[in-house]
């Protein structure tokens, strides 16, 4: 076990939220700053905590870590930089141009591209500007862009929009309007994330399917852009001690699953592994631990038990009350949406209530699991990656002939966006809620509180503006205003105990609410603390999550249930019974 | 050399497939502006959150935004506005810019319905 040995000046960790990035990051800056060199670590996430983890306030230029000699670190947060930016651009025409247009404007600069945009920019203006990291013989930066915004900065039709005579209209990266002079820093910056000599990307993943798709989704992304210097580590892995109980067992035979399991684009990847850290990575000290595995820590004199919060079985009673109706599980993916969904739909069922159950699992993994058929359940299938292709096909039937090479090469890089795919999978999503009017509509998936305004404001465009239905499908149309009614719709965040899946929970909460819908509850799922282990890592991890449900039960959601890690795992109809029976 | 100038609504990607359905006047429409400019006419568009400096120079623009965000896109020749609140078809341009048809140009329809995209006050992007 241990950190990968990098010597390329530049390092990118790149990984889905919660996989421990920041946390990699500062230990591999920790043990480059000992072994003599200067590095500074950069942070342009939004959500994380470097600061918290250092134990340093950060600002926008580099401020040394006292406790280790040669490390420096600075923090940009890309939320304030977009929102700088947008003051920058919209300021000069407050009282030019009507309110209207002004909040028109705004909006155009308030979405997650523009954040995105904003991050790169950050990126490129250190990378860029080799002068401002002069003093360091290694900067390490705690994300990385994504793909789609490496591609899109990389289409020449992308920019030609700013050229006062251009023909080719508004592009996904309108944010970039005041940022042109930058076009020749940021095509430096991405020929530099290509150079392996000097870059490399380090993919962070988790013992887990979930974190190891996301992985290979960005390994292959990123190697198709030529950025071919990556490595893979395993955060997190567990091994379980000669006294184990059941639930270390299990979870330690769940991760070596996975890995067996490997997407082979990631096995042939230069791979390390990481220890599973009970507490959260905050300090000096824990992230040396990190790199000087074995410390071995006491076991915990009490283990408390956790807050007393409802079980699954109140929930559902509550859910049950309307007779019908849409019930959405939401939340990061690998947080368990997809079980939690599966076992409201299957106690429902079995309770006699008539239930579709929708999901946008791969591989048709929840209908499968239900192998024996439960009365009054019927299972259907939303395939993200059949919506897209079909979506797409329509697309580009609609517009074959009519664009130039130009034009086509942008909207094929539009249709790749994240935005697209969402928009694909909520039309199937309408169509499986028009049935919640006379029974039970449990979905696994929901679109974002983003996605619904910007659906709201189309519909309420046609409603005024046009004065016609236009193609908006009608289950599209009477979507909107039932997602709001709560009688109708409840919706359920899942999420983990842990602190970047509840910060983005709470983010999602948010963006929900932006859009008029509250959501009906929170599940706490994969709690350890509940599970009952008795394993001395383990519990200890279990007393680590106490903050996080009290913050969750306490502050964030109307009411909360804890489900625990399971050791037998809950797929199938006997699987997910342990859901219904299990006692948090 | 006629200028033709379109000033449009904030929006952030020109092909709408980020709306519910791609909106197929504007994928159109991108096409015919291409047209047009082969013509030899001097075409320019402006969105509103890109280059809000252009909307800002022109008055009788304002004055339209003024009446109502509904007013956009507004389309103007050589200065002078000839529409509001609707995106021409390829003949409705032709007629305002007094250009000749070509022999081999197809007609095209303007699809009488209009799919909901990438609109104004739609946060997408």
């Amino acid at each position: 076990m241990g950190l990968p040995a990098l010597d390329t000046r530049y390092l990118f960790f790149t990984g889905k939220g919660g996989v421990g990035k920041t946390s990699l990051s500062c230990a591999t800056g920790i043990a480059l700053a000992e072994s003599g060199k200067r590095v500074l670590v950069v942070s342009t996430d939004p959500a994380s905590n470097l600061d918290e983890v250092l134990g340093v306030t950060l600002s926008s230029t580099p401020t040394p870590i006292p406790e280790v000699a040669g490390l420096f670190a600075l923090n940009i947060d890309p939320e304030v930089s977009a929102r700088d930016y947008r003051e920058r651009m919209v300021s000069p025409y407050r009282g030019v141009l009507p309110p209207a247009a002004i909040q028109s404007m705004e909006e155009q600069f308030s979405g997650a591209c523009t954040v995105e945009i904003a991050a790169f920019d950050e990126f490129s203006a250190l990378i860029g500007h080799p002068e401002k990291t002069r003093d360091f013989d290694h900067v390490v930066f705690d994300t990385a862009p994504t793909g789609h915004t490496l591609r899109l900065l990389s289409l020449p039709s992308a920019w030609n929009g700013f050229i006062e005579s251009s023909t080719s209209g508004a592009s996904c990266l309108g944010p970039l309007a005041g940022l042109e002079k930058q076009r020749a820093l940021y095509a430096a910056t991405v020929a530099q994330l290509a150079d392996a000599r000097q870059t490399s990307v380090v993919l962070v993943s988790r013992a887990d399917l979930s974190a190891l798709r996301e992985a290979e989704r960005a390994s292959r992304e990123l190697g198709a852009l030529g950025i071919l210097n990556q490595v893979l580590v395993v955060n997190g892995l567990f091994q379980a001690g000669t006294s184990a109980d059941a639930i270390a067992n299990a979870m330690a035979r769940r991760m070596e699953e996975a890995l067996a399991a490997m997407p082979e684009i990631l096995a042939t990847l230069p791979r390390f592994e990481t220890p599973f850290m009970p507490k959260g990575m905050v300090g000096i000290a824990a992230l040396r631990a990190l790199s000087e595995p074995d410390s071995g820590s006491p076991a915990p004199d009490a283990i408390s038990a956790p807050p007393d919060l409802p079980g699954f079985n109140r929930l559902v009673n509550d859910l049950e009350k309307a007779g019908h109706g849409v019930i959405m599980t939401m939340g990061k993916g690998g947080v368990g949406k997809t079980t939690i969904a599966a076992a409201i739909a299957t106690e429902l069922a079995q309770r006699g209530h008539s239930v579709l159950l929708s999901t946008t699992d791969p591989a048709a993994h929840v209908a499968a699991t239900i192998e024996s058929p439960v009365e009054g359940l019927s299972v259907s299938r939303i395939d993200p990656a059949a919506e897209v292709e079909k979506y797409r096909q329509e697309v580009l039937e609609k517009t074959a002939n009519s664009l130039d090479a130009n034009a086509m090469a942008m909207l094929e890089e539009d249709l790749r966006s994240p935005c697209t795919e969402e928009i694909a999978v909520f039309r199937a999503f309408a169509k499986t809620v028009e049935a919640g009017k006379r029974a039970f509509v449990v979905l696994d998936t929901a679109p974002t509180g983003h996605t619904i305004l910007l659906l709201d404001a189309a519909e309420a465009y046609h409603r005024e503006v046009m004065r016609m239905q236009g193609d908006m499908p009608d289950s599209v149309r009477r979507l909107l205003p039932r997602l709001r009614d709560t009688d109708f719709t409840r919706v359920i965040i899942v999420t983990l105990a842990e602190a970047t899946p509840v910060h983005e929970a709470e983010r999602l909460q948010n963006d929900l609410v932006r859009a008029g819908i509250k959501p009906y509850a929170w599940a706490i799922n994969q709690s350890v603390l509940a599970s009952g282990t008795h394993d001395p890592l383990l519990a200890e991890r279990g007393q680590y999550e106490i903050p996080f449900i009290r913050k969750v039960a306490g502050e964030l959601s109307p009411r909360c249930v804890l489900i625990p890690w399971l050791a037998e795992p809950p797929v199938g109809s006997k699987g997910l019974a342990q859901i219904a029976g299990a006692v948090a | 050399m006629k200028k033709l100038e379109i000033y449009e609504p904030a929006m952030c990607c020109s092909t709408g497939v980020c709306g519910v359905d791609v909106d197929t006047t504007l994928v159109q429409f991108a096409a015919d502006l291409q047209w047009v400019a082969e013509q030899g006419v001097e075409v320019a568009r402006y969105n509103l959150s890109q280059q809000p400096q252009a909307f800002a120079a022109n008055q009788d623009v304002v004055k339209e935004m003024d009446a109502g965000m509904d007013r956009l896109p507004v389309v103007a020749v050589d200065g002078h506005i000839v529409s509001s609140g609707i995106y021409p078809s390829r003949s409705q341009l032709m007629q305002k810019l007094a250009l000749m048809p070509e022999t081999t140009a197809q007609t095209v329809a303007v699809p009488a319905i209009e799919s909901a995209c990438c609109k104004p006050n739609s946060g997408c992007c």
